[in-house]
């Protein structure tokens, strides 16, 4: 899903970039200070496997790929921010270890991916957890991952409509090539991950895991 | 030539001179000026080249290549005219300059001295790199025991079958692998 290197101009780069840095910054300072000593680990351990569900790639043509996310469980257990705070760090790792994403794209990838995402899916959450709390869940997996895809594909139909030399698809390609697969595949699998995984670290009963 | 890096404040001039240069790539849509920005990249980073292409070459050129080659052939069935190929290449290409060059300026400075300031996020990194190595030799090892136990090659249904084994046993065991770390690197003053 996320958007390469060299996809977007920086028209579009630079000014993601002066809303993702502050933004992560007092995010990093509010959620990440002492107060964060006792869940860190479990940070820590479902950033990583965000990390390793997100480099299983899909290509898929007119858009970029598609793929699981994994840190609405971190917007759900935590917050938001942290969510966007760990998928930032989880779209560094990938840009400067593996290739994946890349350093420029950076802001614009952390903000449809670890905010746009995990906040589409955690106000769904608050909305429906009373109902079922499976349900909710599921629910919101599947909310994040769409309004993720369809922030990345906005960003690219503004660089067609910007330039269509730099990026010759249009909106129109660009827009059902991302969303088929993963209104069909992989928000279905994204909430069976996040319904999984949740029950999973509720029977762990790990420090610093709460969500009544 | 690689002890020059391991300056804290060179590090930083090279890293600052990679952003502007990428930012600079990116900004990039005519074939002639994206074929200079690769020689001259190639020329700069001469160390190591091999190695870098190399890395540039298996993480993002397929992906690029694959996309761009796909979406043109997208766009041909679409439109039934031939779309033009130069900017599908050019879009190949900057990705392939950019990868080139964040591997090479990598391979030249050391990221985890870059973080010293800041004990907390250091303390992520270290954990989620940590976790993200744990994890993948988890997965690797569950493939393998999966194919021990089967006289046949595992299919997807297999590998689906025993997914959430290998999940729960990587959830669990890397949140007390993590929690391990952390409370060390914390008793080290982190």
């Amino acid at each position: 899903m996320h958007v390469p290197d060299g996809f977007l101009s920086p028209q579009i780069t630079i000014p993601a970039y002066a809303v993702w840095a502050p933004l992560w910054a007092w995010a990093a300072r509010r959620h990440f200070g002492r107060a964060a000593v006792e869940s860190l680990p479990v940070i820590g351990t479902l950033t990583a496997l965000a990390f390793v569900i997100q480099t299983i790639m899909i290509p898929v043509p007119g858009g970029t790929s598609t793929h699981l996310v994994g840190v609405t469980l971190l917007a759900l257990l935590y917050h938001p921010l942290v969510a966007f705070v760990c998928e930032s760090l989880v779209l560094l790792v990938q840009a400067l270890f593996f290739g994946a994403g890349g350093v420029t794209v950076l802001g614009v990838n952390a903000l449809a991916m670890g905010l746009l995402g995990p906040l589409a899916g955690w106000l769904a959450w608050k909305a429906l957890h009373r109902v079922n709390g499976k349900v909710a869940v599921f629910v919101a997996a599947y909310a994040s991952i769409q309004v993720a895809t369809l922030a990345v594909a906005g960003a690219l139909g503004l660089q067609h409509a910007l330039s269509p030399r730099y990026f010759p698809l249009p909106v129109a390609v660009v827009l059902p090539a991302m969303l088929v697969p993963s209104l069909t595949a992989a928000g279905l699998a994204e909430g069976a991950y996040t319904v999984f995984a949740l029950s999973l670290l509720r029977k762990a009963n790990l420090r610093g895991v709460t969500l009544d | 030539m690689a002890s020059r890096w391991t300056d804290p404040r060179a590090s930083r001039a090279l890293v600052l001179g990679w952003l502007a240069a990428v930012f600079g790539v990116s900004a990039l849509a005519d074939l002639r000026a994206l074929g200079a920005a690769a020689a001259v990249s190639l020329l700069v980073f001469h160390r190591g080249l091999v190695r870098n292409v190399r890395r540039a070459a298996r993480s993002a050129v397929p992906i690029s290549v694959g996309l761009s080659a796909v979406s043109w052939l997208f766009l041909w069935a679409v439109q039934r005219t031939r779309p033009d190929v130069e900017p599908f290449v050019a879009l190949a290409l900057r990705t392939a300059v950019i990868a080139f060059l964040t591997f090479a300026v990598l391979d030249r400075v050391n990221l985890l001295r870059a973080c010293e300031p800041w004990p907390t996020l250091s303390r992520l990194l270290v954990v989620t790199l940590a976790q993200i190595h744990a994890l993948r030799l988890l997965a690797t090892d569950s493939l393998q025991a999966l194919r021990s136990r089967l006289v046949r090659k595992p299919g997807p249904r297999d590998v689906l079958r025993g997914a959430g084994g290998v999940t729960a046993a990587m959830v669990t065991l890397s949140t007390r692998n993590a929690r391990e770390i952390s409370d060390a690197m914390r008793s080290r003053g982190f």
